[in-house]
């Protein structure tokens, strides 16, 4: 049997078994949509063990218990935001961009508008930017209507900071890192200190804007989106959050319109709203014609 | 390049959206009026800014009896679960009755949500003479933050002689009984012996409950 043990102190062994993991692992999908495979054992069990440390609980199954019964949930956000990579990159998921560029753009252009309205997309939480950028870069790189669709890119974050940082377009070196050599030199200035200043024409063709997806007058005023990239963040919400910000997105996008979500996430489990839609690089959710 | 700024979201309200309702009247009265619009989209944004009145919660339940289509009735059940309070449990709980799966289950949810108001009356759902029902206020404990949860299961395996209702209970009990509890499964699993699922299930159960 695979064991993991982890000593707290010489009087303290917490240990996870194949039973245990298997108990939280089912619980933690009804819960987040997340599955780890056999594989994450070894980090799950780390990371659970971490926690039943920190809140001093004697064993796994006392730990189990206050979790699944907590009413504020905030032992389990603790547990996700633990079990989840928070970090964002220029092209993340870059198959998700190829299934924009190759699929659902030509989708959308062909179902419900032609060429003369602009297409909107609405990338929701921008965070620093990344995400708002590498979509704009990879329509003018990789899909050949451009030339002739306007396209109008929101890029919406609830933290005022971050916000800065996008209008600002600077950038580490390991956050630019997956770019193609000629997309970087073609779109970025590399500054002294090593960070790269993305080039004005971009930081001036995206609208940021403070948006929480919670306040229903605020979220109510976006409209008219074709395409919606809210990525890793529902996974950050409690059920009726989640709720709420599927219809957000319903009221928000035209009739046709998609949704991409984060590889862990599934609209399915949200909302019945959305039918799923497999296009050969990528599931994306679209809202009803 | 044809990327182009999009009008920001302060400015919005200066453009002139195709089929906006927004000019309809916003006071408790009109929004009520606009729930008998014929505009699907109207009536949508009527009950998700009824989310703000508690006293429509009697009117947006009956909307809801009526089966009402998939976007409208998601736009319900959101609005009710932010408005929550007694009229709105009771609301759900009557719903568990409805002969629509959807409705039942935006009813389950609704009830989740809300686990002190739920838990009063977890015990008079099951203790119900509907099997279904029972079964339905299994469903709600599965994801019930309720720390009498593991006490309610053990009640249902003791006294419900319904193979379905057990097989539920068990099922739940996999995840939140404690070693104490095996007693009581092995006990089921004794006066149940010919029931190959349900043995199968309190075996599945007691080895979780071990954490082998």
């Amino acid at each position: 049997m695979l064991q993991t043990a982890v000593q707290k102190n010489s009087q303290d062994i917490h240990e996870i078994t194949d039973g245990e993991f298997e108990l939280f692992r089912d619980f933690f999908y009804r819960k987040t949509g997340i599955k780890f495979e056999n594989s994450k054992h070894y980090f799950v069990d780390k990371r659970i063990v971490e926690r039943i440390n920190k809140t001093g609980k004697r064993d796994f199954r006392t730990y189990f218990t206050f979790v699944r019964f907590q009413k504020s949930g905030e032992e389990l956000q603790q547990l996700i935001n633990s079990m989840t990579v928070n970090e964002t990159y220029f092209y993340r998921e870059e198959y998700q961009f190829q299934c924009l560029t190759e699929s659902v753009l030509n989708e959308v252009v062909k179902n419900s508008r032609g060429v003369d309205k602009p297409l909107r997309i609405w990338s929701v939480p921008s965070s620093t930017g990344e995400e708002p950028y590498s979509i704009a870069i990879y329509l003018i790189e990789n899909w050949p209507m451009i030339d002739s669709i306007d396209v109008e890119i929101l890029a919406s974050d609830i933290d005022s900071k971050v916000l800065d940082k996008c209008n600002k377009g600077v950038y580490s070196e390991r956050s630019v890192q997956n770019l193609p050599k000629r997309v970087l030199k073609k779109y970025f200035t590399k500054k002294v200190d090593g960070s790269y200043q993305i080039c004005n024409d971009l930081r001036g063709a995206i609208t940021f804007s403070k948006v929480n997806l919670s306040d229903s007058v605020h979220s109510k005023k976006i409209r008219g989106i074709d395409i919606v990239f809210c990525r890793n963040l529902l996974i950050y919400f409690d059920d009726e959050s989640r709720r709420q910000a599927a219809e957000v997105f319903f009221d928000a996008l035209n009739p046709g319109g998609f949704i991409f979500l984060g590889h862990s996430e599934s609209m399915s489990r949200i909302s019945p709203l959305f039918k799923v839609k497999k296009f050969p690089r990528a599931i994306v959710y679209q809202k009803p014609m | 390049m044809a990327i182009k700024q999009y009008i920001k979201v302060e400015d919005r309200e200066h453009l002139p959206l195709e089929h906006e309702s927004r000019n309809n009247r916003r006071n408790y009265s009109g929004l009520c009026e606009q729930l008998s619009s014929e505009e699907v989209t109207e009536r949508r944004w009527a009950i998700r800014d009824l989310s703000g009145y508690p006293e429509s919660a009697p009117d947006l339940l009956k909307l809801l009896e009526s089966n009402p289509c998939l976007a409208e009735r998601e736009a319900l059940f959101d609005s009710l679960q932010l408005i929550g309070g007694e009229t709105v449990i009771k609301g759900a709980l009557q719903l568990l009755h409805s002969e629509y799966a959807g409705l039942r289950n935006g009813a389950i949810e609704i009830l989740q949500s809300k686990p002190d108001m739920t838990g009063e009356h977890i015990e008079e759902l099951l203790t119900d003479s509907d099997s279904d029902i029972r079964i339905f206020a299994i469903d709600i404990l599965q994801k019930l933050p309720h720390e009498k949860t593991p006490e309610w299961l053990i009640g249902v395996i003791k006294y419900d002689k319904h193979i379905n209702v057990l097989a539920s209970a068990v099922d739940r009990l996999a995840e939140v009984g404690t070693k104490e509890m095996i007693p009581e499964l092995e006990g089921l699993k004794q006066k149940f012996n010919e029931e190959s699922y349900l043995c199968f299930a309190i075996d599945l159960a007691i080895t979780r409950i071990q954490g082998d």
